[in-house]
């Protein structure tokens, strides 16, 4: 019933054959505020106005009440209801009298805060003074920014090989800049392994790279680094995990509300997947990938806004389109121009049945229409859901889209060069500081195929990477870019440069992932399956199995890692400490138990369970005849250790020297436990019989790609450390993470658990040799921040460390070099 | 508030609140109508005592008939398991087992109306996260914990103890990702998370050097970095806001464990006749703790009884027994708690609020007419001890005892059925009026919003919690 009072007024303006309305009453009158006494600036005083409380309905194309305000003619012409305004009459203008909401039906603007009356007394004095516009002034339809495939024209000078640079040049120009020198090798250097694998330079390669000096070998190093597909994958999971709501733990997982594509995108990674196949299998998926537009399945009732069709049309608009489409699942957006039947007409292509649309979670009784947000790149038009996905793939990834390039080469830009082309990244509706260089970075991705090795290539090779960093800020005002700001390492980073500095890395990956093959290794097929009877492997009784197994150690230990599997389950104790456990036997789990072993007598302890068919776990009462199926344990040891100044490799295998028991006896995890009422273990075959059917290369493989203690932060689940330092819970897309210092961070790194287990195990490992104190001070300096220590740096850290060398002396100089801002920021 | 007022902010802010501003955390205080409301605190403090888990009601303080347990008794018949005592106010009873807590009710608040969220299926952390953020999951965008809203918008009492405080949960067991999504500033960036204890008794180990290294080793350590970092050629690069940042939130670190706000967290400088009084386990440990830390000036401390699925108070079967031991832990800490407060001038300025994301029933799961799935089989003839008690989700009432904060003294508020089931019948309480009372008595408008995606995100429920004026004395 709101445009009552208009539709009578202008019934009785017909009535009187004119467009007069009643005036307001002397007492209405009385109630306006003042017109301003200023000379108005209408950009800066009534345009914002405008754009923020009446473009909504009255502009961008639309015109509620026949009431356009695209252009001053528009404007004046009025609506249905009549002129907006009278010139120099501010008293009897309407439009004053709807922004006073004399009458609440009719109010304007209908949604949103109502005006101040501060803002009504600039807009009387605007309507006195004669309701001038700016020249130019557009407040109609504005076409959709960075969404076309343009290209555009590069300078013809000779002077840059990167037209990056090239486009820059004339920005420069344009912004009295003059180019500065190019950062010098080593902080290149720093950059390019950070930004492309994740990694700290070794020392060995940066002096190899310093002392070079063929043409373009920042050229060649950048190609070295890409060609590194393992720890570029690595490097990259982090990224695509955030933004993909993808995670090894977390709501969801257990209930099987929320699915994995863990595989899929490491694989995709590994292999440099062309983007816009990688869209496309993520849009239009295979089992592998549906995880992304699935989400999270909620248990009980959701807001009509957050169900998985609705989660997958957010996350799509945000992650490749760089549209904000939350708001708009409600209600019409008030921040952007995308309305509640955009959100639901993209949701609807997910949804198995037609969906209704809600509105601020309240049924509407319309139904949802089935679009894309950009119905010109290509039509959905199937009713099979599977086809309509597979329309929707194509439409994303259509040539025409130029949307999709954009965003994606805005967000590489941005982690690159510290900020993006276009702010927010997830807003690509907002205009570039330079849309030469973003149209020309995505033009040139596309025709290279969407290759996104080569647009970081692109990047990363121009001098504008190069350039020396600069202070940015905190707050910007009018950007112009003159190089990169400072950036901070990420959580993954720091925790990965620790590794790099301490050797302490993770023992265990949570990302089930199959890597490329190693190189050919002998493969290990000592262990065999074990369990407590014969013909286990087809018809074991259901229920736990304990297994011992005892030997000794000479020396102390360097190294010992574990690969094991079971059917079903297991927990394994190392000298009565419990250190892995498992419960899928087609997975077999790697765990680094040197820590726990020592010179003499040691135990391996495992509770093997084997479970009922259908893999329930078992219960005295539900162990009938009838319920028996394969049970079996497979159990390798790998220990390094040092024997009178050498070497040695000792294997502790599965086999009959184990012994097993049905019944837990106190304390059967430790040493000391007598076991001599236990049974020899029955072995039931190598690794490759059936039902199990391992390959002979399972335990090789499992060894070659976990390197003990150097597993990479972006393949375990978040810790202590990790969530301080800014790992998100990925229940949101999340495209940008904070970076800021906080105390609750510098709290955990001050004295933290997690940061002193890894100082004091790595400075353990630094101190174990008899290396003199300046050249474990070197060693450190070089591998951390990539350079000599001065000679003063090297006289304080010596003091510290001590000579010999102390255990706590390394550990705070490793702490003290770990909070060095050269370690921690990338210059 | 478009504008800081400079001056009157740098008064009361700490470095560490400065250093997150200059840092340029992106949310911007969103004016709106919440700046012309001036509200004048009645508190500096909050305490919440969370009984994670979902605390029977009539079992703690909302007494209905009793029924002692009598093999064959049929379930229907089971409204409380406990005896109703008197307390010093006459219109307020509870039940045996809280006798502490009853000689201090004429200092109390009581609210027995409290309902939860009607979220489909019983989930305890959906609950949860409802409860502490004011919306029920999922959200948009990554909605901060009540805490982290006090701590970004009043700031810390005391520039140098974290402003937020969690005492009592562990991360590494149960619902551990649930629990910690809620446990965060979210979108208000992780200045303003929680500063987290898991254990009372070892909170000394938060504010001291790492294990194994002495206060000498330590300062020594934090000399020769800073030593160290002046040779670093980065310095002569200019300064930059991330250089700066880092090294300022160490240096509030630091400040944090040489403080003597620091000392607020060593429990064994408690005097033993007074440790003993609060020593009925971890809870009550932490009822001492959370009472340290509030004379050594923190500004949000949120304590727990701790959520584990199926225990405490999250009784699926043993309802009777199990809460029997509950309320031996909560009771005399509690008690002692207000007390002491109350003795060194603080309580009024400090509000302790006690509650639980929903309350249980012998029989009815959810609410009434709007009954969810069961989960928890309960025969209709109670033969065994371990069937006795509350032991179904029920979220159309609930218990929630505050204290201090400028409350009202020896006040009941809400009514709940005599009979099953025993639903609110007057003046309900939902989370985001919760919620506005608690920002009220901190001088924070409900209104408040933050910008968040160009969006404002209001501190309760799109801006439209009432505070519950009746409280207020």
């Amino acid at each position: 019933m709101k445009f009552n009072a208009a539709k009578i007024l202008f019934l009785s303006g017909l009535v009187f054959g004119c467009a007069a309305r009643a005036a307001l009453t002397p007492e209405q009158v009385r109630q306006l505020p003042a017109p301003a006494s200023h000379p108005i600036d209408f950009a800066k005083e009534i345009q914002p106005i405008l754009e923020t409380s009446c473009t909504k309905c009255h502009g961008h194309g639309k015109e509620k009440g026949g009431f356009r305000i695209d252009t001053r003619e528009t404007f004046l012409k009025g609506g249905d209801a009549g002129s907006a305004v009278v010139i120099g009459k501010s008293a009897e203008s309407l439009l004053v009298e709807l922004v006073m909401g004399f009458d609440p039906e009719s109010v304007m603007p209908q949604k949103g805060s109502k005006l101040k009356p501060d803002q009504i007394g600039l807009l009387r004095a605007w309507i006195d003074q004669g309701a001038k516009w700016d020249q130019g002034v557009w407040l109609g339809k504005v076409e959709a920014r960075n969404l076309k495939p343009i290209s555009p024209k590069i300078p013809a000078d000779k002077k840059f090989s990167n037209p990056v640079d090239s486009l820059l040049d004339v920005y420069f120009s344009a912004n009295k800049i003059k180019w500065p020198a190019l950062v010098n090798d080593r902080v290149f250097a720093r950059r390019a392994y950070l930004d492309i694998i994740g990694l700290l330079p070794p020392p060995d390669e940066l002096e190899r790279f310093v002392a070079d000096n063929s043409a373009d070998k920042r050229g060649k190093l950048v190609k070295t680094l890409l060609s590194e597909n393992r720890e570029y994958a690595e490097h990259w999971l982090t990224f695509w995990n955030d933004m993909l709501r993808n995670d090894y733990k977390g709501t969801g997982y257990i209930d099987g509300g929320r699915k994995q594509i863990t595989k899929w995108l490491f694989s995709a990674l590994e292999s440099n997947m062309p983007y816009d196949t990688f869209v496309a299998q993520l849009v239009n998926p295979t089992p592998e990938s549906e995880g992304f537009t699935k989400g999270i399945v909620w248990r009980g009732v959701v807001n009509a806004s957050q169900v998985p069709p609705m989660q997958a049309a957010q996350s799509i608009s945000q992650v490749f389109m760089g549209i904000n489409m939350k708001c708009a699942s409600c209600h019409d957006s008030f921040i952007n121009d995308w309305q509640l039947s955009d959100a639901y007409a993209l949701a609807n292509i997910y949804a198995d049945e037609q969906m209704e649309q809600f509105e601020c979670d309240k049924p509407t009784g319309k139904m949802a229409a089935t679009k894309f947000l950009y119905p010109e790149f290509g039509e959905i038009t199937a009713t099979n859901k599977a086809v309509r996905l597979k329309q929707l793939s194509e439409s994303v990834t259509s040539p025409k889209n130029g949307r999709l390039s954009r965003t994606f080469v805005n967000r590489l830009w941005g982690r690159f060069m510290g900020r993006a082309l276009v702010e927010p990244v997830d807003d690509m509706e907002q205009a570039a500081w330079n849309s030469d260089l973003l149209n020309f970075l995505a033009e040139d991705f596309v025709t290279h195929k969407y290759d996104v090795k080569h647009l970081i290539e692109r990047i990363i090779t121009s001098r504008a990477y190069q350039l020396p960093a600069v202070n940015v800020g905190e707050i910007e005002k009018d950007y112009v870019f003159r190089g990169p700001p400072v950036r901070r390492l990420t959580a993954e980073q720091f925790r990965d440069a620790l590794t790099t500095l301490t050797g302490v890395g993770y023992a265990s990956a949570d990302a089930k992932i199959e890597s490329a093959p190693a190189a050919k290794v002998p493969d290990i097929t000592s262990p065999k399956w074990i369990w407590n009877m014969k013909d286990a492997e087809t018809k074991g009784k259901a229920g736990t199995v304990y297994f011992r197994k005892t030997w000794n150690l000479a020396g102390p230990v360097s190294e010992a890692r574990v690969v094991m599997t079971c059917d079903n389950s297991f927990t394994l104790f190392v000298n009565g400490k419990k250190a892995g456990a498992g419960k899928d036997w087609s997975y077999t789990e790697l765990f680094d138990i040197g820590p726990l072993l020592k010179s003499g007598e040691n135990l391996i302890a495992v509770e093997a369970v084997n479970y009922l068919p259908g893999n329930v776990a078992p219960t005295e009462a539900t162990v009938v005849p009838g319920s028996e199926n394969p049970a079996g344990l497979l159990f390798y040891l790998q220990i390094h250790s040092q024997e009178g100044g050498v070497d040695k490799k000792t294997e502790v295998v599965s086999d009959g020297s184990w012994v097993a028991s049905e019944e837990k006896m106190a304390g059967w995890e430790n040493l000391g436990v007598a076991s001599a009422t236990w049974a020899p273990a029955v072995e039931l075959g190598k690794i490759s019989i059936l039902p199990w059917r391992l390959s002979d290369g399972v335990i090789t493989r499992k060894l070659a790609e976990n390197k003990p203690g150097t597993i990479r932060a972006a393949l375990v689940a978040a810790d202590p450390l990790m969530v301080a330092l800014g790992r998100p819970n990925r229940e949101q897309v999340v495209t940008t993470r904070p970076t800021a210092a906080t105390t609750l961070q510098a709290l955990e790194m001050t004295n933290g658990d997690t940061l002193s287990e890894i100082l004091k195990r790595g400075a353990m490992n630094l101190s174990g040799h008899t290396t003199p104190s300046r050249e474990l001070v070197q060693k450190i300096y070089e591998q951390g921040v990539g350079r000599k220590p001065s000679s003063a740096e090297l006289q304080l850290a010596e003091q510290l460390v001590g000579e010999p060398v102390k255990r706590e002396g390394v550990e705070d100089f490793l702490w003290a070099v770990a909070m060095l801002p050269e370690f921690q920021l990338i210059y | 508030m478009t504008d800081w007022n400079r001056r009157d902010f740098l008064k009361t802010a700490s470095a560490a609140t400065l250093s997150a501003l200059a840092a340029g955390f992106p949310n911007r205080l969103v004016a709106a109508e919440a700046a012309e409301e001036k509200i004048n605190a009645t508190a500096d403090t909050v305490i919440i005592l969370w009984m994670g888990g979902g605390m029977a009601s009539t079992e703690t303080f909302d007494p209905k008939r009793y029924a002692p347990f009598e093999k064959g008794m049929p379930t229907q018949k089971v409204l409380s398991t406990f005896p109703t005592i008197d307390t010093v106010v006459d219109n307020i009873k509870l039940t045996e087992g809280l006798e502490n807590i009853a000689k201090i009710m004429d200092r109390a608040s009581l609210i027995r109306s409290y309902t939860a969220g009607d979220l489909g299926f019983i989930l305890h952390s959906r609950h949860q996260y409802h409860w502490h953020t004011g919306y029920p999951p999922p959200q948009t965008v990554a909605a901060p914990h009540i805490g982290s809203v006090i701590a970004r918008t009043v700031g810390p009492r005391n520039p140098a103890m974290p402003a937020f405080i969690d005492i009592g949960q562990r991360f590494d067991l149960g619902e551990g990702e649930e629990l910690k999504a809620f446990h965060t500033a979210g979108f208000l960036g992780s200045e303003f998370g929680p500063f987290l204890i898991s254990n009372p008794e070892e909170a000394v180990k938060a504010v001291r050097p790492p294990e194994g290294m002495s206060p000498a080793r330590f300062a020594n350590r934090d000399k020769f970095f800073k030593q160290l970092a002046a040779k670093s050629p980065i310095g002569q690069l200019g300064s930059d806001y991330q250089k700066e940042s880092l090294v300022r939130s160490l240096d509030n670190a630091n400040r944090l464990l040489s403080s003597d706000a620091a000392k607020a967290f060593d429990l064994s400088l408690e005097p033993k006749e007074s440790y003993a009084k609060y020593n009925t386990g971890r809870f009550g440990l932490g009822c001492l703790l959370a009472r340290r830390l509030t004379e050594a000036g923190a500004r949000f401390i949120e304590l727990t009884t701790e959520y584990i699925p199926f225990q405490y108070w999250d009784t699926h079967e043993n309802g009777h027994t199990r809460l029997v031991d509950l309320k031996k832990n909560i009771d005399a800490p509690i008690a002692q708690l207000v007390l002491d407060l109350e003795k060194k001038g603080l309580l009024d300025r400090t509000l302790i609020v006690l509650a639980s994301e929903f309350s249980r029933d012998a029989l009815v799961e959810g609410k009434p007419g709007n009954e969810v799935k069961g989960q928890v089989a309960q025969p209709d003839i109670i033969e065994d001890l371990k069937f006795y008690g509350m032991h179904r989700h029920f979220t159309d009432a609930g218990s929630v005892l505050c204290f201090g904060g400028g409350l009202k003294k020896g006040f009941l508020w809400g009514k709940t059925a005599e009979e099953r089931p025993c639903k609110t019948i007057e003046n309900r309480v939902v989370i985001e009026d919760l919620h506005a009372t608690i920002y009220r008595a901190m001088g924070i408008s409900s209104k408040l919003a933050y910008e968040v995606e160009k969006r404002p995100f209001y501190v309760t429920f799109d801006g439209k919690g009432k505070p519950i004026m009746d409280l207020f004395g």
